[in-house]
């Protein structure tokens, strides 16, 4: 995949990749990465497992085959800058800010435990379980609280950007969003309004293919959904969504044209939804998309393509090499054996935490329709 | 009339009352921003902030481009990372275009983040028929936002109220949606001295007339009517209570019982249409809560569930007037 060529473009082509941010990381950084994308897709085998023995209600959005998207975005970003997740990003919430430790409870990202409890709809969600799923937030830890709108966060986004920038402040600010989100009005007005004020926000589009059982085909007129950026005359990134240091690159490439002041841009990482919209659309996604699409939308595994990658530069020892093998492996197939033991009892232990957290009291439902008001300051 | 020559009278219009409202608190919180389609350079297309930009510059207050959803997400953003927020609508009938700002985004987040993230956002507008607008610069389309738990909802009639009210809605943590009548943005005959700082609490009714035979409640505009009303039934013997409840959400319901239990029947009055109007939410409050105090069915008189037409005739026939408020107020109080 390369960017596309425009006057206000980067290219990438025909350059060294000595010269890519990607080339900067040590191998520590690219085992962290390799960690990640386990902790990632374990979250969501585990959830799927979780709910089929009903244990959970609602909906899940499996980023199942899009992690080295959340984790290739989010690793190169500094602990201050905003995130701007949306349903197929839950892992995001305690990936960002993960280089700081994942057990340090001041890192800029939320602990697994606050996590888990959103999940399962208990008091100790950031937010009370008030909304359902993705739709949590922290203004303390700079992330945007996301709702059911598409794209509804990007003005949001916006703003808070205009504010850091009004406050002296250097933060960028990833959104993200399927392809599909990019067909909505308030998309169109958001990133206009960044492209003429230059404020640093990266929007991130997850081109999964489809839009629920809708095609790309059928919401955007062009190959590259990244070339909307096009009108808007700012900088529009191609990323291969299954190469986690290929996201990385374009990414920090878009953070640091954003942190220079140089403005906003689109990177869109190419990927595809390896299972249903929600799992309420597994079975029923098999039949609206053809089997063959389907089978090589999944047969990239963005966690192979890191091991390859790995392996080719000897980060990998032969042992750990083949250790763990996740990929691949559907979330009734994969067992908590494919997985580093590490990330189970990580996950483990929010699971743990939220199951003794309590289920929030029916009369908050009434509370927090209104902050208290003074009138005088 | 520019705002040096206003300066020069210690009377203020309704529409410099509400510039000095956003011009002290521009002063007083440096953490107020003011957004919106040409207010900076232009100063707005009624200039409720002219001169605004120049004084605070373009970092305080600034134009935006014709989106409203991106207005209203941006305000949220903004107020997301410790800033207050003016938005303005240069017509309140162009806040639909950004509707799921205000009501999924805006409305709920302090409700859904379990009160982490308060909302301190003004968006304001004018509002209002009675102009020759018709269809799309004629609305009253506060209900739509009286349905939507998390914003306040608020009118000024006078031009003390501008100034207060706003100055209280600027002060508020909650989003308020602020509905400004453009028909009496200039209007001479309602000027009046208003103190510096003037506050004026929201969910306060206003007693603007008392009486003892008839309540008329409303807000906005037709508050004038139904005073014209009122000195129109006078002739007829009949002392008809006038209240103006200035704020919808939080609705002072107290004001108006206490006004009941004096005339025992009610006329409230709106220039939106009818069906799921407030007015039609105020009668179902009294009827619940204060249906012993009624010696009379309590009625409306609303626009009919027409848009606003162009021409004067079929603009006045479909909105109340002080002709259909007296008709009803005599029959009711014959009844």
């Amino acid at each position: 995949m390369t960017a596309r060529k425009s006057s206000s473009q980067t290219t990438l082509e025909n350059q060294p990749s000595s010269s890519l941010p990607s080339s900067q990381l040590s191998r520590a950084d690219r085992l962290q990465i390799f960690n990640q994308l386990y902790l990632a897709r374990y979250f969501d085998i585990r959830l799927i497992k979780e709910k089929k023995r009903g244990r959970l209600r609602g909906t899940l959005y499996s980023s199942h085959n899009q992690e080295a998207i959340l984790v290739g975005s989010l690793f190169g970003l500094k602990p201050t800058d905003w995130i701007s997740p949306i349903h197929r990003d839950m892992p995001a919430f305690f990936l960002k800010d993960a280089r700081s430790g994942l057990e340090n409870p001041n890192r800029m990202g939320m602990s697994i435990e606050q996590v888990c409890c959103q999940v399962w709809g208990r008091v100790d969600s950031p937010g009370r379980a008030r909304d359902n799923w993705s739709h949590i937030g922290s203004k303390e830890k700079h992330i945007i609280h996301s709702t059911s709108m598409l794209a509804g966060t990007i003005p949001v986004a916006a703003g808070v950007m205009l504010a850091d920038r009004l406050n002296g402040g250097d933060a960028v600010c990833l959104t993200y969003n399927g392809e599909g989100s990019t067909a909505q009005g308030v998309f169109h007005e958001a990133v206009n309004f960044a492209a003429v004020r230059k404020l640093p926000v990266v929007t991130i589009i997850e081109n999964n293919q489809w839009a629920y059982g809708t095609p790309v085909s059928l919401e955007c007129p062009t190959e590259d959904v990244a070339r909307r950026a096009d009108g808007y005359g700012i900088l529009g990134l191609v990323a291969d969504g299954q190469d986690v240091f290929d996201v990385y690159d374009k990414v920090m490439m878009a953070v640091d044209h954003a942190r220079s002041g140089l403005g906003p841009s689109i990177v869109e990482c190419k990927t595809f939804r390896a299972y249903g919209h929600g799992d309420h659309d597994d079975d029923r996604a098999n039949k609206y998309r053809p089997n063959q699409e389907v089978m090589e939308g999944r047969s990239r595994d963005p966690i192979a393509i890191c091991r390859r990658k790995l392996a080719a530069l000897g980060d990998l020892d032969g042992a750990s090499e083949t250790a763990y093998w996740a990929e691949g492996k559907s979330a009734s197939e994969a067992t908590n054996d494919d997985f580093p033991p590490e990330v189970v009892e990580y996950l483990e232990r929010g699971i743990q935490f939220a199951l003794n957290s309590a289920v929030p009291d029916g009369n908050e439902g009434e509370q927090w329709v209104f902050a208290d008001s003074e009138v005088s300051r | 009339m520019s705002a040096s020559q206003t300066l020069e009278s210690p009377k203020k219009q309704y529409l410099n009352a509400l510039r000095d409202a956003i011009d002290e608190e521009l002063s007083l919180n440096p953490d107020l921003i003011c957004l919106g389609e040409d207010i900076g350079l232009l100063g707005g297309a009624f200039g409720v902030t002219e001169g605004l930009q120049a004084k605070y510059g373009t970092d305080r207050v600034f134009d935006m481009p014709i989106s409203e959803a991106a207005i209203i997400g941006t305000a949220v953003g903004a107020a997301l990372n410790g800033k207050t927020v003016m938005a303005e609508m240069q017509f309140i009938d162009f806040i639909s275009c950004g509707f799921d700002q205000i009501v999924n985004m805006l409305a709920t987040y302090h409700y859904r983040t379990a009160g982490e993230v308060s909302m301190p956002i003004v968006v304001r507008g004018p509002a209002g028929a009675y102009g020759g607008g018709a269809l799309y610069h004629s609305q009253m389309n506060e209900a739509w936002f009286c349905n939507a738990p998390g914003l306040k909802v608020v009118c000024p009639s006078t031009p003390a109220d501008a100034k207060g009210l706003l100055t209280a809605s600027l002060r508020d943590p909650n989003p308020v949606l602020f509905f400004e009548i453009k028909e009496l943005y200039r209007k001479r005959e309602i000027e009046e001295e208003i103190p510096s700082h003037h506050i004026v609490r929201l969910g306060e009714a206003a007693i603007r007339r008392f009486g003892s035979d008839i309540t008329l409640v409303s807000y906005g505009q037709n508050v004038y009517h139904c005073l014209q009303a009122a000195d129109e039934l006078v002739k007829e013997g009949i002392n008809a209570e006038v209240i103006d409840i200035r704020t919808l959400v939080p609705l002072d319901e107290d004001t108006i019982f206490a006004s009941l239990e004096k005339t025992n029947r009610l006329i409230v009055v709106n220039e939106a249409p009818m069906t799921c109007g407030f007015a039609g939410e105020i009668i179902a409050r009294v009827s619940e809560k204060a249906f012993h105090l009624l010696d009379a069915p309590p009625v409306r008189i609303t626009r009919l569930d027409t848009p606003v037409p162009w021409a004067k005739p079929l603009e006045l026939h479909v909105l109340p007037s002080v002709e259909k408020i007296v008709n009803l107020a005599k029959r009711l109080v014959a009844f």
